[in-house]
């Protein structure tokens, strides 16, 4: 699974970086970067807690298609 | 620096009514030159506040974005109302790390836009249920639905009968619309009221769980441990005072914007992926939430000015998302612009919990009004904007005429 952030609906509330700064960091201007892409099965928990606490919607996990 | 700030509140004292009822020409008067220290709370005005309160205002965007992202300087854990036994320790918006940290851990479950989502058939029966009752005489919208509306939802969500709204709505103003005119006997009384009320809630739940927030909060550990009444208290009256008001103004902004542009209302019924553009554009241009406070940590400079450690900071969300310099033509109302870099509901560690669920409610209310009014007008009776809490902007009154299709 990959995680993966939408720039078009991100608001920048910054809640991802700080509830799971092991899975996503923010930039200066508050824009976040996803650092671990693939979500190996001892990390899911935690990037499902990241998708469902985004106010904007703008995390998801995605199966991986290209593998 | 000038010798006396513009929004002195001495100078002020007499015209207060006239700074909160429209604050944004005082904003842009402001803005340029601050960070300033401004007399935040004169003493005398407030009940229970004998001594002025000073603080900092930030009001440029670049300075309220920056401050509100940078917790560890500002810190909201300290809050000198609170220290003066004016106003009781909120949780979360009155939280540092990591205590803020496990908290929004614990109760970030219940606001989730998918929760939200899940909730939005039943708001939108409850928002169909008051428009029943409006009829087509003038009607304020305030006490007929803005009120209602959100004191229900988050009476629901948390587990206790929505009829008792207007106890509620007494409880909210003790701490957000009734500042300035609650004598602080009688706030203490309501606030004893309300420890009273949840507390035996509390004590409810913890025999007999139900499917509702307080039982989460009861029966939740954090560290091992289960909250205590008192943070269980203040989280409630924290969602009773930050869930309310807040969306109650929200609502009543958006609706006399659209009275006053009746060709966008036509627009609106016709396309209504407009919807969320306009609640988002009211959102930046008349901020529900005005301004909140922090208090620095060190020493810290901002726009070139040097603000000492342990001073009050007011972060004006409002002035912010007026700023020229990120939103060109910004006293205009427009949806052609990029909707998504407001500061309404903050941003960074404090980003409002609700914010999905206010964005649902305004969504909802909007698209039911769409439905039912081809026309929208004001009341013979003029609106009239708050004017007794410098945290809110909203309407006391906003009387509407509604006409249901075939009237």
């Amino acid at each position: 699974m990959r995680l993966v952030i939408d720039y078009k609906k991100c608001l920048k509330s910054g809640q991802c970086s700080y509830l799971h700064s092991e899975l996503i960091t923010a930039g200066a201007d508050g824009t976040p970067r996803v650092i671990i892409e693939q979500i190996e099965e001892h990390l899911r928990d935690a990037a499902e807690d990241a998708v469902d606490l985004c106010p904007s919607g703008a995390i998801a996990l995605r199966e991986d298609v290209e593998k | 620096m000038a010798d006396t700030p513009t929004l002195s509140l001495e100078q002020l004292r007499g015209d207060l009514a006239t700074f909160l009822a429209n604050p944004y020409p005082t904003y842009s008067e402001m803005r340029d030159q601050s960070p300033e220290q401004m007399e935040f709370i004169p003493g005398g005005i407030v009940p229970g506040l004998d001594e002025p309160i000073k603080a900092w205002a930030l009001m440029k965007y670049n300075d309220v974005y920056s401050a509100l992202r940078d917790h560890d300087t500002f810190s909201s854990a300290r809050n000198p109302f609170v220290e003066k036994g004016f106003f009781p320790q909120l949780v979360l918006i009155m939280d540092d790390p990591p205590r803020h940290t496990r908290f929004r851990r614990l109760v970030n479950k219940a606001f989730t836009l998918r929760r939200v989502e899940s909730l939005e058939p039943w708001i939108t029966s409850v928002a169909n249920e008051l428009l029943d009752e409006v009829g087509s005489e003038e009607t304020d919208i305030v006490q007929s639905y803005t009120i209602p509306l959100p004191v229900k939802v988050i009476a629901r969500l948390m587990g206790i009968p929505g009829d008792d709204f207007t106890i509620f709505k007494r409880w909210s103003d003790t701490f957000i619309s009734s500042l300035i005119s609650i004598p602080l006997e009688e706030r203490m009384q309501n606030t004893m009221e309300m420890a009273e009320y949840f507390g035996k809630i509390a004590a409810a739940r913890r025999t007999r769980g139900a499917e509702d927030l307080i039982t989460a909060l009861v029966e939740a550990e954090i560290d091992g441990e289960s909250l205590q009444d008192w943070e269980i208290l203040g989280f409630c009256i924290l969602l009773l005072i930050a869930g309310n008001e807040t969306t109650t103004n929200l609502v009543g902004n958006m609706l006399n914007i659209l009275i006053d542009r009746p060709e966008l209302w036509r627009r609106l019924r016709e396309d209504r992926n407009l919807v969320e553009p306009v609640i988002e554009e009211t959102l930046r241009y008349e901020s529900p939430v005005q301004q909140l406070q922090r208090t620095t940590t060190r020493d810290v400079t901002i726009s070139g000015v040097t603000i000492p450690a342990n001073d009050l900071v007011a972060v004006f969300f409002g002035a912010a998302n007026r700023d020229p310099k990120e939103f060109p033509n910004a006293d205009e109302f427009r949806l052609d612009r990029d909707l998504r870099n407001h500061v309404s509901f903050g941003a960074g560690i404090h980003y409002c919990l609700g914010a999905p669920l206010a964005r649902a409610e305004a969504k909802i209310t909007l698209n039911a009004f769409l439905d039912r009014f081809p026309v929208i007008e004001h009341g013979r009776t003029p609106a009239l904007r708050q004017t007794q809490s410098p945290v809110v902007f909203g309407f006391e009154r906003l009387p509407l005429v509604l006409r249901a299709k075939g009237h």
